[in-house]
Parts: structure tokens; sequence; C-alpha cells
């Protein structure tokens, strides 16, 4: 029937259009040949492409979703795709979009907190499912502020009366210490500082352990502190070759970032180990200082539970008990060392090592900045009789209003002369 | 004559300092046991009639052993002293209509006074007293209180007129009017030991109140004639005064409404609202003071041990939010009262949220049991 169709088997001028399966197909009616088939997926308008079209473009569910929601329903899905997050996690993501979408406020929001809302459904999809990422690494695929982030994050957290779970560090750790760029050798990478990643990961691990119970890591960002840790794990695997390398440097080979708190955090991490060497008995005899104790931070990992609990002790219980013996004492010649509690110890200062000090954080140990005076106990009433004279004290007399007019005006003409209108 | 019942909140049994203005008359903090009670009521009752003559009333916040010993005001002179005040109110300057009463807690208000009474005849009765002619003898009280609560210092002013030779009350007298009449409605609750109570009293550091000056304000003309004052209509519509003394900073709006923030006490804060307004109206204009509210509260203290945050929010999840990547304090939302508090690892605390004293004393007190449990970590 259609006009200049012929048959390539037996010419036959006769073809039909027919459908096998729902696929279209011009058959002889003859011979019986397919001469042409038609796609087995639904075409879009145009049908010159013959393109395939999407479950979820040929359904109606898109025509409800407003077209931002939409477009942010895409970020969350790319989101997940670019960070490899296995698929459920895309589903709930795209569940939390969708939920926080209901409320107007979110909905009036500006497209800036639009964006950053992606970033924070994927972060409280990952931290219910215990996977490590930080708001750092969020808030850089997105480009966006932090400040900005952490008010869109609270706030929905609350809006939505959510439960998540804190960081996970040990993971945090693993997934962190893996992006280093040491553990094979390389152009940038000299031989000598190729380390194995399993023994990194579980001396990492360690340290960072030990950090969280000597108060380094509560209240603070994680990520400078495993910076830190993974730096010494790293130092102490071969400190013959590895002591000359800077914290700097050593982000520099793995390709990492240096975030700017983790020289801090290395300090206090030695400092601590410092105090755990004092107590370990073929140390004492050394003089350690920051720089050599890195070589011995094996020995000291392997026993640090009980050193952690000889080098400190509760600075609180026993701050008391300290500053009564204080004042027993006060009068011999035991002055010890100017803590605020001193040791309980009773032998002399040559043999011993100094006392413990207190397990506390970091800024409780600083002294403070300034001494707050308590505030004198005051007697206003709020109802006595304001004077006259301490009313005229904020006013301007006639002279000084002029005065002060004429110089706004000076300051006005001022400004329009170096504005050109 | 025996003594009104009285019964003290445990914030304000173990705090050696001001009471709120505004106790709230029933809070009882858990349900006590019944033997405790027993025996603490008879300790209270013993007292009661070897001190009966007694007509000084001292601070009510002496020991906590001993919770009635300056609190035994004779029922008859205080009553006389708040009609007294009453009348003083009310002559005051019409201001009564349009005074906010929102700050009263809710049981004394009108509607619930009934059930105030029965609720607290109820749990007299549960004590093993018949209290039946205190209560009555309370509830006239109440209808006093509610409005001679209006302003506290006021009624403060009145009494120390009224007792002009106390000379055993060793602070002015704001605190001890306002607590007597109105512990005398609540019911008792039992001493409390003193090894309970945390001995620490957050300070007040910023107090944030409202007043409307009822007129509109031209702003231009307050700065131009005001040396304390900046005015930046590009960047906010107010004027901004500062005044030295209480050290306070104030936002004038035209509309005639003004913020004063900075103060660190409800009477300071009162009297730097009092002196912008006198400032707005030496400027001409005829500035009034209605509706003076105090809106929020900030206190600080310090519990002097660390504490660990990552438990903290393990165990309290529902009410803390910790995120160590944001914010090094864990956000703390206490739902009775509704107060929010920044707990930091140094052991410092922050409160906020507060319309009154006594939510800050409350919350801390509420707040202290569960840090220490975090104490040995």
């Amino acid at each position: 029937m259609p006009g200049g169709g012929h048959c390539p088997d037996c010419g036959s001028t006769e073809l039909v259009e027919d459908s096998h399966y729902s696929q279209s197909q011009l058959v002889c009616s003859d011979c019986g040949c397919v001469v042409t088939e038609g796609v087995l997926t639904t075409t879009f308008s145009d049908e010159g492409n013959l393109r395939e079209v999407t479950y979820s473009r040929s359904t109606g569910e898109n025509d409800q979703v407003s077209r931002s929601q939409q477009r942010g329903l895409r970020r969350v899905r790319d989101l997940c795709r670019v960070l490899q997050l296995p698929s459920t996690f895309e589903d709930t993501a795209v569940a939390y979009y969708q939920q926080a979408y209901r409320h107007s406020g979110i909905r009036a929001a500006r497209l800036q907190k639009k964006e950053v809302l992606v970033g924070c459904c994927v972060l409280i999809t990952c931290r219910q499912h215990n996977w490590p990422l930080t708001m750092g690494t969020v808030c850089a695929l997105l480009y966006a502020d932090l400040d900005v982030f952490s008010g869109t994050y609270m706030q929905i957290v609350k809006l939505l009366g959510l439960d998540v779970p804190s960081l996970c560090l040990a993971d945090l750790v693993k997934t962190y210490c893996s992006s280093f760029r040491l553990f094979q050798a390389s152009p940038s990478v000299p031989p000598k500082y190729v380390e194995d990643k399993e023994k990194m990961l579980s001396r990492t691990l360690q340290l960072v352990e030990l950090a969280d119970e000597t108060w380094l890591v509560t209240g603070r960002r994680p990520l400078p502190v495993i910076t830190a840790a993974t730096f010494l794990a790293w130092q102490s695997l071969q400190p013959s070759h590895r002591l000359t390398c800077s914290l700097a440097r050593f982000c520099k080979l793995a390709n990492v970032d240096l975030p700017y708190p983790a020289s801090s955090r290395l300090q206090e991490l030695l400092s601590v180990l410092l105090r755990m060497a004092e107590r370990l008995a073929w140390l004492q005899v050394l003089k350690l200082d920051k720089r050599s104790v890195v070589k011995h931070i094996g020995d000291l990992l392997q026993h640090r539970h009980t050193l952690v609990r000889k080098a400190f002790r509760d600075g609180t219980a026993e701050m008391e008990a300290g500053e009564k013996e204080l004042r027993e004492r006060c009068q011999g010649p035991e002055q010890g060392k100017e803590e605020v509690a001193s040791s309980s110890l009773d032998l002399p200062e040559g043999k011993r090592p100094a006392s413990p000090t207190p397990l506390l954080p970091p800024c409780m140990l600083k002294p403070p900045k300034r001494i707050c005076p308590p505030p004198p106990v005051s007697t206003v009433t709020g109802d006595e009789n304001i004077s006259d004279s301490e009313i005229e004290q904020y006013l301007r007399t006639p002279q000084e209003i002029k005065d002060f007019e004429k110089a706004q005006a000076a300051r006005q003409a001022a400004r329009s002369v170096s504005n050109p209108p | 004559m025996a003594c009104a019942p009285r019964a003290l909140s445990r914030a304000q049994l173990q705090l050696n300092s001001r009471a709120s203005p505004f106790p709230p008359p029933l809070l009882t903090v858990g349900p006590p046991p019944m033997e405790e009670e027993q025996t603490y009521l008879e300790l209270y009752l013993d007292q009661c009639t070897a001190q009966d003559d007694l007509a000084a009333p001292r601070s009510p916040l002496l020991s906590p052993v001993v919770p009635d010993d300056g609190y035994i005001p004779n029922t008859s002179n205080s009553e006389t002293v708040f009609n007294a005040h009453l009348q003083e109110v009310k002559g005051a300057s019409g201001h009564f209509s349009s005074v906010d009463l929102s700050f009263l807690p809710d049981e004394l208000t009108q509607e619930s006074k009934d059930q105030s009474v029965i609720r607290s005849k109820q749990d007299i009765e549960e004590n093993g007293k018949t209290q039946s002619q205190q209560s009555r003898l309370s509830l006239p009280r109440e209808q006093d209180i509610g409005l001679g609560l209006i302003s506290d210092s006021t009624l403060s002013k009145s009494h120390s007129q009224a007792y002009p030779g106390d000379a055993d009350s060793d602070q002015p007298s704001p605190e001890k009017p306002n607590s007597t009449p109105l512990m005398s409605i609540t019911p008792m609750t039992p001493v409390t030991p003193v090894s309970e109570c945390s001995g620490i009293v957050p300070q007040l550091q910023n107090i944030v109140s409202t007043v409307n000056l009822a007129c509109k304000l031209d702003l231009k003309k307050i700065a131009l004639h005001a040396k304390n004052a900046e005015y930046n209509p590009k960047r906010f519509a107010a004027v901004i005064m500062r005044i030295r003394e209480p050290r306070t900073t104030a936002l004038i709006f035209s509309s005639g409404k003004m913020v004063c923030t900075g103060a660190k006490s409800e009477e300071q804060s009162r009297l730097a609202a009092r002196k912008y307004a006198r400032v707005v109206q030496k400027l001409g204009f005829p500035a009034r003071f209605l509706d003076f509210k105090i809106q929020n509260m900030v206190g600080s203290c310090d519990v002097r041990f660390p504490i660990r945050l990552e438990g903290l929010v393990l165990t309290h999840q529902q009410f803390s939010s910790y995120e160590p990547e944001l914010f090094p304090g864990l956000i703390y939302r206490m739902v009775k009262p509704r107060i929010v508090l920044l707990i930091f690892v140094s052991g410092k605390v922050v409160l906020t949220g507060a319309k009154e004293r006594s939510e800050i004393y409350e919350a801390f007190e509420n707040i202290y049991p569960i840090l220490k449990g975090f104490k040995k970590a």
C-alpha cells in the first residue's frame, strides 16, 4: 500500500504495516520479508530522532514537581554519584530533599540555600549510614560557604526532626588516610617516604584514640587531629629518614590539603607523648624532646593504656587532694614544680620525674587570658530618680547642633562633588 | 497564728543570692518521697510554732536546713502592705490598663486560680496536714499577688518603706517581699540536703528588654540632637543609642518601640530603659513607658571540670546537638524550663532563652547532675 516501497526479496509492492509485539514493522505480504523495523521503546515528540525516553520522563510524576525542586533532586543524585555512594543512599537523600521541600520556608528560600540543602541531605544520609563524609568535603564540592552550610544544616535537622549520629572517627581515619598518596613510589615521593598502608592505618588509629582519650579531640574539628596523627605515624615508622620532613611538606607530598589547626594539634599530641615517655622506664634516662620522642612512638603506643594512667591523673579529684598536701607541706623545702596541684609523691624530686599533670583539655591547662573580677553587687532597684543633668550630658547644645549640621552639609557637598552626577 | 504553708522551689532553697521576682509557684522538682516529706514537715512545724512571734522577715534564702527562718511574715501585716501598695499602683498613672501580665505564670491567671488552689489543697492534704485555713488565707493573697507583682521594684520599695528598721536584712528588699507571698500559696516541697546542690550560681551576663514609648519618633531629629546616637538608615532602620550608666545599648524605632540590651540585671535593664525614654522625652517627644518586658536573659557559669561532650550527646540525644565541625560546644535544648544551654569541654556553661532569672537557676540545677555524670569519663 505505501507508495514507492519494494520488497528486496521478491520485488512486490504489497507492503503492510504491521506490529510485532508492539514493534512497528513494514512487512511484504507476499514473502513475509521484514522491510523496515521501528524501535521497541517509546519515542519522544519528534519521531525523526527516535531517541529512548527514560521512565521518569514518560510518566507524569515530574509534572507535579516544580522546576527548582527537580533541579535540586538532580543535584542530589549528581552529588551522590560524584561521591560514589551506594544507590540506597541516593534514594534516602532524595526523600529527605522532597521532605524538606514540603516546608514553605524551604520553598521560599534563596537559590544559594537550596543548593546548600542538597549537600545537607546527602550529609545526613551519609551520617545515618556511618559513612564518613565531612562537611568540609561537601562544602568544597558545592563551592559553598561553611557558615551558610551550618545554618541550613542546623535548620533542616530541626525542621525534619532528624536524629543525626556523630561523625564516626575510625571510619574517617581509614578514608582520609587512604587518600594520602604515599603508598607507591612516584616522581614526587622518594622511595624512603613510601609506606605500607596497613601499618600506617593501624598506627594512625592508635594515635587518634590516644588523642581522644587525652582530651585533644572533644570540641575540636576532627580532620586536623587526624592529619597530625597520620604525620606522626608516618614519621615514626621510619624516623631516621623522615624526621627531617615537615608537616607542610608531608601534606604536599601526599597530595592532601594541610588544615590550619593541624600544626597545633601536632604540638599537643607530641607533648602528650612526651609526658607518657617520662613514665616509661627505659625512656626516662634519655631526656627526650619533641623531635626525639618520635622514634619511640611505637613503644609508647604499645603501652599506651598504662602510660596514660600513670602519666596523667584525673585533674579535678586529685587537685583538691594535691592542694591539701601543698598546704600541709608549704613550710617544707619541698616546693616541687610550680603546678597548681602538686604531686602526692613522697620520693624526693631528683629521682622521680615530674609529678603527674592533670588530664585536662588544653583550654583548661592554659592560664586564663584575663581574670574576670566578680561583678559588684548592684543595688539598683530600677525605679531610682533620673537626674536631669545625667540626661542632659547626652544631648547636644544648640550651638553643637548648628555645627553638626554644617559639618554634615559640607560632607554631603563633598560627596556629591566627588561622585560625578 | 499558724504559719502559712510555703513551698520553695529547689533552686531558691539552695541559692544565697537574689531570688527571681517571679518564682514559679507550683513547681515541684519531681515527686518527693512521702516519709522525707513527713519528717521535714514535722521539723518545719516545730520551728514554726517556736518562731511564731518573729515579725521581721529576713531573707528567705538562708540555709536550706532551716527553710522558714526568715520567712514568717505577719499575714495581717503584709496584707495591709499589699493593699497599700495596690492603691499606690492603681493611683500611679493609669498604666494599669496597659500593663502586660503575660509574664505571670499560667497558674496565677484568673482562670486557673481555683485549680491551683485546689491542687495546692490536695498536695497539702497528702502531707497529712489540714491546711484549709491557710489555703483560704492564701486565696485572697493570690489576687493581691497577681496585681502586686506588676512591678517588682515598686513592691519592694513599698516593703522597704514598711520595714525601715529591718536591720537583719543584709540585702535590699527586692527579693524578699516578692518571694514570701508567692511562697505562701504554693505547696511545700521537702528540703533538699545540702550535698545535692551545686553551690554554683550562674551570673547574668545580658538582659534584652523591650518597651513601648507610644509615640511616633523622628529618627533624624533624635540622631541630630543626641550625642550618643547613631543613625544609618541605609544599614538599619533604627537609631542606636548608648548610655554609660548602666552600660547598655538601645535600638529605637520610628514606631516608638525600643529594644534595650546589655544590662546585667532586670532592675538595671529597667533603669536603662527609663533613661532612654527620658532622653527621648527631653528631645521633645511625648514618650511614655508602656509594656516594659524582659525578652531574654543570658547567664554563664563554670562547673570547673572537663565534660565528655561525645558521651553527653549519646545519652541525651533528643535534647543535644554536638557538631564539632561547626561549633566547639554542645547545644542542649532543655524542655523544662525552656532554656538553651551551650556546654563546652572546659566546663563552662552558657544559659540563654530565659524570661526570668529563676529559669536560669533552675536550668543549671537540672543540668549539673547530668554533667557530673560525665566528670569521670
